[in-house]
């Protein structure tokens, strides 16, 4: 799906052991496959079901979602600043498409 | 989702529309599904029904839904989990579930030392007016909950 746009915002420098907020949404319908079309027929399940944040390759942070998520979900949660590094975001859709995206984070010491 | 709570799911719809149905406009219907029914036990069952263990309702667990909404599409969530976040004791897991949904766990939100804080924001679909629970599963292996009671008028699941 081309209209699938991940975003975050999240500092570029932060001072260490800070906690920060990272805020992430992705445009996505996060189909339930409980709705029909105008023909009656099954719209099919279409989710985005896995979210995952990875902050210099270790996970730190998941989201595992199901219907019961708004579409275009949307995630504010917090980090501890250790190292500077690379933060990493993941979206897994149902049916194995994986929307990525990485943001580099500065830490003073 | 087990097939046998589905079933049960297809059976309230069912009845729910019976109800809407002799109430005319659903005035009747809406006045007694909007009834904040707090019932702590039943609660606790449902949780050991869905996680395996029951929770206790604690005021380390922070829900914050607005009590009124007009748009059960997005509602807006805010939880937290008083917590030093520490290797020895954090929280690991919270689990979101919207009971009258028709498929009730809505997210499980995993953290982790590295979180610094066990919040999170986000936004979920409710179906009906509902009281929603968040349990959190610390690092000891204790389920802690809260509940928020919700009142929506456009069912966000259609």
């Amino acid at each position: 799906m081309a209209d699938v746009q991940p975003r975050v915002q999240a500092p570029v420098s932060v001072a260490k052991d800070e906690i920060f907020q990272v805020r992430t949404i992705i445009s996505h319908p996060m189909e339930t496959g409980l709705r029909h079309d105008p023909a009656g027929q099954m719209i099919p399940r279409k989710l985005i079901n896995k979210f995952v944040c990875r902050y210099n390759g270790a996970i730190v942070f998941q989201a595992d979602m199901h219907e019961g998520m708004a579409g275009d979900p949307y995630l504010a949660f917090n980090l501890r600043a250790a190292e500077s590094g690379v933060l990493q975001f993941a979206w897994e859709e149902d049916g194995g498409a994986v929307f990525t995206l990485e943001k580099p984070l500065t830490v003073r010491a | 989702m087990m097939p046998s709570s589905s079933r049960l799911l297809v059976l309230r719809r069912s009845l729910l529309r019976t109800a809407l149905g002799i109430a005319g406009g659903g005035l009747l219907a809406r006045s007694s599904l909007a009834l904040p029914d707090d019932d702590a036990a039943r609660d606790s069952r449902l949780v050991e029904q869905l996680i395996g263990r029951p929770a206790v309702i604690s005021p380390r667990v922070h829900l914050s839904m607005p009590p009124a909404f007009a748009n059960g599409y997005r509602v807006p969530m805010t939880l937290s989990v008083d917590s030093p976040m520490t290797e020895a004791d954090h929280v690991r897991v919270v689990h979101v579930l919207a009971p009258k949904n028709p498929i009730i766990p809505a997210a499980e939100f995993h953290f982790t030392p590295q979180s610094g804080a066990a919040v999170i924001s986000t936004r979920v679909r409710l179906a009906q007016s509902q009281t929603v629970f968040a349990v959190a599963e610390m690092s000891d292996g204790s389920l802690l909950m809260a509940r928020s009671w919700v009142k929506v008028d456009i069912n966000g699941c259609a």
